[in-house]
């Protein structure tokens, strides 16, 4: 029933698909600045741009059970330390990408990464 | 006599396209995939193409595109549907002539969806004025992969039932 030309034809098409995939995976599709976005008990607390030219520096925040010491290394954040029960801000390890968050529940400190493009936009169209 | 015989089984192949357009609105998609559909119409389509000719194959999609968005759909649907129809069919045409050889009617159903994913992907990247949307191809290229394979192999045993009794083929030389 397959031909020859058939099934190179699917893995060619499985592949160009895992390939586009991974390419955006990896590239992403964002233009625009990244920020990193630190809240505390839902409150914005400071703002850090990312990038190439981004700082390179440990920042200390007080949370609300005690401190939590996030570092920035040019384009992306991780929590260092924490004065929590479970370490599982510290195990989140480094983020980068817009949309990915920190979460430190017991001190209530978020950090968000946010896009200066992907948040001005509607994130949803009907037809 | 020929002439007026080709018109009707024509019409037929876009009624029956227009009766698979509104039958597979109303099924619900079995797919996580948004956009995602199972490409009925793509039979009727295919069976244009094989059976007559890659003019009267877009001639049948065009025709069906229109009427199925009159009875459900939207101007935007409309748009989507057209731009991977017409684009769809034009490449199931080209692989039907020049490379039957090396495609069954699986492969070629299986270029055509693939080729439609991609150029609705292009109009909605048009129509939405963001690049990003492409980052949705490959989950839709996957899609198309299985619903193309099947639409391909229904069009098959359509094509195999319909050239023995009707005799579409005896009315018209095959592919100008």
């Amino acid at each position: 029933m397959l031909t020859k030309g058939d099934k190179i034809l699917i893995a060619t098409v499985i592949l160009v698909a895992f390939v586009i995939f991974t390419g955006f995976q990896i590239y992403g599709f964002t233009g625009g600045k990244t920020y990193a976005v630190i809240e505390i008990n839902g409150k914005e607390y400071q703002k850090i741009s990312l990038g190439k030219d981004g700082p390179k520096m440990q920042l200390k925040v007080a949370g609300f059970i005690g401190d939590v010491v996030l570092e920035i290394d040019r384009d992306k954040v991780r929590v260092v330390a924490s004065d929590c029960p479970d370490k599982d801000c510290v195990r989140q390890g480094w983020v980068s990408k817009p949309g990915q968050t920190l979460v430190c529940l017991p001190n209530r400190v978020v950090v968000k990464i946010q896009n200066t493009e992907s948040t001005n936009e509607v994130d949803g169209v009907s037809f | 006599m020929a002439k007026t015989k080709k018109l009707v089984y024509l019409s037929l192949l876009v009624a029956g396209g227009v009766a698979l357009h509104v039958i597979e609105s109303m099924i619900p998609v079995p797919f996580p995939v948004p956009g995602a559909k199972l490409g009925l119409a793509n039979i009727i389509s295919l069976l244009a193409i094989v059976l007559y000719g890659t003019r009267e194959g877009l001639e049948v999609n065009i025709l069906r595109c229109l009427i199925g968005s009159f009875l459900g759909g939207s101007m935007s649907s409309l748009i989507y549907s057209l731009s991977g129809a017409i684009s769809s069919t034009l490449v199931m045409g080209f692989a039907v002539k020049y490379f039957e050889k090396v495609f069954s009617l699986v492969g070629v159903s299986i270029l055509g969806s693939i080729t439609h994913n991609f150029a609705q992907v292009t109009v909605a990247s048009v129509v939405l004025s963001t690049f990003g949307i492409y980052s949705y191809l490959p989950f839709l290229m996957v899609v198309g992969l299985l619903t193309g394979g099947f639409t391909g192999l229904a069009a098959n045993f359509a094509k195999e039932k319909l050239s023995g009794s009707v005799g579409l083929m005896e009315t018209v030389d095959r592919r100008r």
